[in-house]
């Protein structure tokens, strides 16, 4: 090959570092424009690609969908939904280390983002690491969104309770929970579910509080009522319990677990022989009924025992003293009118207490769950 | 040595071989730094040179396979076939100098050609390699951007009249801009140029190498993104004994770079034994073995692979699979490039180290599921075992594994199997791949893995003690004659004051003494010139500078220059050499 023949062309530097800058200008100029249209074509391709990729998701096909999402990362590598969307992918497929590498490398690149630092803490929460999960999480509710921040943000702060409640760190759920309900804007449906997690910690006191915030602009919503009812029944509020539970009893016939407390505080509520405003003749025969009640349920508790194998363990061995006990009391509860057995009626409701507890193997009725009420909220204002 | 640098420097001869004045930059701009301001524009020209290879080969690949090159397709089967006659057209009749890598064409440039690569050779590696990987050729962009640079460089060079010396440096120059912008890894470009281009540590060239390669990285950075290659989660060493596993695949890593070097070794001469008219049909024939394998269930064999590698790093494939791929690998590389199709190996090495990688660390977790390390991690560490091993370049494969992945919590292991590789890999094949190729096309090229075996002569091998006794400038001409009575030796070495040392015989001492100078000091009746002296840990060839100037050479110590260590003469240096058998001292 005929080897090319160039001439020097200056002698002064100046003049060709000119030369060179401006050649570097036109050079620069011409590879945008390519790497522009090349750009432009590799979007296009790896938006279609993504796009079917999403498509696989939402169709329940994990793998398929990382891999799409692979290859329209070939043709878009620095896309940051891409990447988001694969990290979430190869989560979801139990890849967690890579998409942990993933989504380290889009944390590092914006450490603020709501979304990355969300899924960095979901992926903390499947790895069951508490404290990167709280770090990642509270990133995303103080972190920046592109759209809807609050709703994205009450969301990650309500995963992190969930996730916090399973992991039973109470305290911490408790913490964030009591954070949450101070920032939450008027709206019921996220009070009520703040109610809700205030009562599964448990925390009454403030699920009550929830409860009736919700029903102050939902006079009859039925899940405020139910909960409202649980709540109020939990801190021994009976009255009060029975008014919501009446009320959520009416709104949703069908559900079993607020009529039996319903049933439950109506029970404590005519049969409390504590109450002020009875006389002492009915407060005698309230005791009575009670101690008659939790005679024939440990009778009934004892002959279910009996019936059993004999090499199993034997309740019916351990009741038996109490129902020595018991007969000794009978035997005693005439002399409930006199002034002289003042404490007669705390023992009375002792043996009751300890017959009910000791008696929880059998399915208790309503009456019983009423009695053992009775027994340790004895003297309380109901 | 201060009269070596004082020395005025003289007039070169042009690579044309005419002897012309070093051009006179007005003020600042000397030579040298208007040297380095041109690295910087050699590597802003290399990187957008590399930036358009990359969108070539892109385009091409794209309008020859497929966005997605998919097993079964005719496309897949036929196109490289193609591509093959059609490459092997342009290399034989229009760029016939783009056969290959291009990392030996361009080290024959500095050594053989003064640092000369035709600008068509630059065009015509840039069309031909992009075609050829782009359609499927299971070549790499790296070793073509290489020689791209390079040809840039050197064209930019011609342009300057720059001395011999300075225009022997444009293609490495240019071939550092090359390779980082195609690695996009300028640590790794500068340190394989030196140990594969230069072949020696010169600190002469260094700046404007790392100036280029910082400079042409910065471009494909602006034009590309400045993401790593590769990305994989940190490396944590659970139990040191997980090293284990790490040289374990080192010495997998290293037996396949000897089957892979040497099935490439073996068959390229055969294959350019064949009479020429095979040469049209060579690649087109390597094609169709290659889109035949795509065609059966492994296309990712095909082109350079980058996404695959990424693809076995994030466990998309089983072990079973990462292992056939890098078999297949070997056998479309060893025939896309012992056929003289344009295009690199460190893609496809690369690609093999990864697939092995992935394969050894899957078989390892099957039987010890406590190891840690992910597919991720040993795909990677393999990259670097097949670098070291096959390329030969041990300290450029750490490197570039750490600048790909941008992971340094990799070091540990990256060193460990590296060395693991390159130690069996050395020990079964002492040539370099690369020194095995340059011979076979009949050059003998210096290597850097050469040199670290030669055998270095030094002054203090060729030393004596001095001749007794040794004079001081203060004693009187009458004092050194008396002392010189009893003395064998005709020559003896005077210590001037405050430093520096002068030599005389017998004969003048009688005659200074004859002329009536017995009272004077020998500093002031001796000639003021100065002998040159050397030091103990110069190389012996320094000595051959002045040897013949002066009958001794006086040997002095570097902490104190007056303090003499010895003496040397031309017949000890002579002598030395003599003695020494020719390969031990490197000249076999």
């Amino acid at each position: 090959m005929r080897q090319l023949t160039l001439k020097p062309v200056t002698s002064r530097p100046p003049a060709v570092i000119a030369g060179l800058t401006l050649l570097a200008i036109l050079g620069f100029i011409g590879v945008t424009r390519l790497v522009n249209r090349f750009g432009e074509q590799q979007k296009a391709l790896a938006r279609h690609l993504y796009e079917r990729a999403v498509a696989e998701q939402q169709a329940g096909k994990p793998d398929l969908a990382v891999e799409h999402f692979r290859d329209a990362l070939v043709y878009s590598p620095d896309n940051f939904e891409y990447q988001l969307q694969l990290a979430r992918a190869l989560r979801d497929t139990g890849r967690t280390e890579e998409a942990e590498a993933y989504l380290v490398s889009l944390w590092e690149r914006a450490p603020q983002d709501g979304a990355v630092n969300l899924a960095l803490g979901r992926l903390a929460a499947r790895q069951k690491s508490l404290d990167r999960a709280l770090q990642y999480y509270h990133n995303a509710i103080y972190g920046v969104w592109s759209s809807n921040p609050d709703e994205h943000r009450f969301q990650a702060w309500f995963e992190l309770i969930d996730f916090l409640l399973r992991q039973n760190a109470r305290p911490q759920a408790q913490a964030e929970l009591i954070t949450l309900a101070a920032e939450l804007p008027p709206q019921p449906d996220l009070w009520l579910r703040v109610a809700d997690l205030f009562a599964s910690i448990p925390d009454y006191d403030r699920a009550l509080a929830e409860y009736r915030q919700v029903l102050k602009i939902q006079h009859g919503n039925p899940k405020a009522l139910a909960g409202g009812g649980e709540a109020a029944f939990n801190l021994g509020q009976f009255r009060l319990a029975e008014h919501y539970l009446q009320e959520a009893a009416a709104a949703n016939t069908q559900d079993a677990k607020v009529a039996r407390l319903l049933e439950v505080s109506r029970l404590v509520l005519t049969r409390d022989p504590f109450r002020g405003d009875i006389s002492m003749e009915e407060r005698n025969q309230r005791l009575k009924s009670i101690f008659g009640d939790a005679g024939e349920r440990l009778e009934s508790c004892m002959a279910s025992q009996s019936g059993r194998p004999p090499n199993a363990p034997s309740a019916t061995s351990a009741l038996a003293p109490l129902k020595t006990q018991w007969d000794e009391m009978k035997r005693k509860l005439g002399r409930l009118r006199s002034s002289r057995e003042a404490g007669l009626p705390d023992e009375v409701m002792d043996l009751v207490l300890k017959v009910e507890q000791q008696t929880q193997s059998c399915p208790p009725s309503a009456t019983d769950q009423a009695l053992l009420l009775l027994a340790q909220n004895r003297g309380r204002e109901p | 040595m201060s009269q070596l640098t004082n020395a005025p420097p003289l007039p070169e001869p042009t690579a044309s071989g005419a002897v012309v004045k070093v051009p006179r930059f007005a003020g600042t701009f000397r030579e040298e730094r208007f040297f380095l301001v041109l690295a910087v524009f050699i590597g802003i020209f290399s990187g957008l040179a590399v930036v358009c290879f990359r969108l070539f080969i892109e385009w091409t690949g794209m309008g020859l396979l497929g966005p997605a090159p998919e097993a079964h397709n005719l496309r897949v089967l036929l196109v490289p076939a193609l591509i093959g006659l059609l490459v092997s057209a342009l290399v034989i009749h229009v760029f016939p100098q783009v056969r290959g890598s291009g990392v030996n064409q361009t080290k024959s440039a500095l050594y053989i050609f003064n640092g000369y690569i035709p600008f068509r050779t630059a065009i015509g590696k840039f069309i031909t390699a992009a075609l050829a990987i782009g359609g499927g050729h299971s070549l790499g962009p790296e070793d073509p951007s290489l020689q791209i640079g390079a040809g840039l460089a050197s064209a930019l060079g011609r342009r300057m009249n720059f001395s011999r010396e300075k225009l022997r440096l444009f293609a490495p120059i240019g071939a550092a801009a090359g390779l980082a912008a195609a690695f996009n890894a300028p640590i790794s470009a500068v340190l394989f140029v030196i140990e594969e281009v230069i072949g020696r540590w010169s600190v002469g060239v260094m700046g404007p190498v790392v100036l280029s390669a910082i400079s042409s990285v910065v471009v494909i950075r602006w034009f590309l993104g400045a993401q790593p290659l590769f990305r994989i989660p940190p490396v944590t060493i659970a139990r040191p004994t997980e090293l284990i596993a790490y040289g374990i695949l080192g010495i997998v890593g290293g037996f396949a770079a000897i089957v892979f070097a040497k099935a490439i070794c073996f068959l390229r001469p055969r294959l350019r034994a064949l009479p020429k008219w095979t040469q049209y049909v060579q690649s087109s024939l390597a094609g169709l073995c290659i889109g035949l394998i795509g065609y059966l269930g492994a296309p990712q064999v095909m082109g350079a692979g980058y996404e695959y590698m990424d693809q076995a790093m994030h466990d998309q494939f089983t072990w079973k699979v990462l292992a056939i791929l890098a078999g297949l690998k070997i056998i479309a590389t060893t025939l896309s490039f012992a056929t003289g199709t344009p295009g690199g190996m460190f893609a496809p090495a690369l690609f093999v180290g990864a697939m092995l990688g992935g394969a050894v660390g899957g078989v390892e977790r099957i039987f010890y599921p406590h190891l840690t390390g992910t597919t991720g991690t040993y795909a990677l560490v393999g990259m670097g075992v097949l670098f070291a091993g096959f390329l030969r370049a041990p300290l450029t494969s750490v490197f570039m594994v750490l600048e790909v992945s941008g992971n340094y919590s990799i070091i540990v292991p990256v060193i460990l199997a590296n060395s693991v590789a390159y130690v069996i890999s050395r020990s079964l094949q002492p040539t370099p791949i690369f020194d095995l190729l340059t011979r076979q096309d009949g050059l003998d090229l210096p290597s850097l893995e050469e040199q670290r075996e030669e055998n270095i002569l030094r002054v203090e091998d060729a030393m004596r003690p001095p001749p007794t006794p040794v004079l001081d400038s203060q004693e009187t001409v009458g004092e050194a004659n008396q002392s010189i009575q009893q003395s064998p030796a005709t020559v003896f070495l005077v210590r001037l004051s405050p430093s520096g040392w002068t030599s005389l015989n017998s004969g003048l001492l009688k005659r200074l003494a004859s002329e009536g100078k017995s009272e004077m000091t020998l500093g002031s009746a001796l000639p003021t010139e100065r002998l040159p002296y050397l030091h103990p840990d110069l190389p012996l060839e320094m000595a051959l500078r002045y040897v013949y100037q002066t009958p001794l050479v006086p040997v002095v110590s570097r902490a104190d220059f007056r303090k003499l260590e010895g003496v040397v003469s031309s017949d000890d240096v002579l002598n030395k050499y003599r003695v020494v058998p020719r390969e031990e001292s490197g000249m076999g």
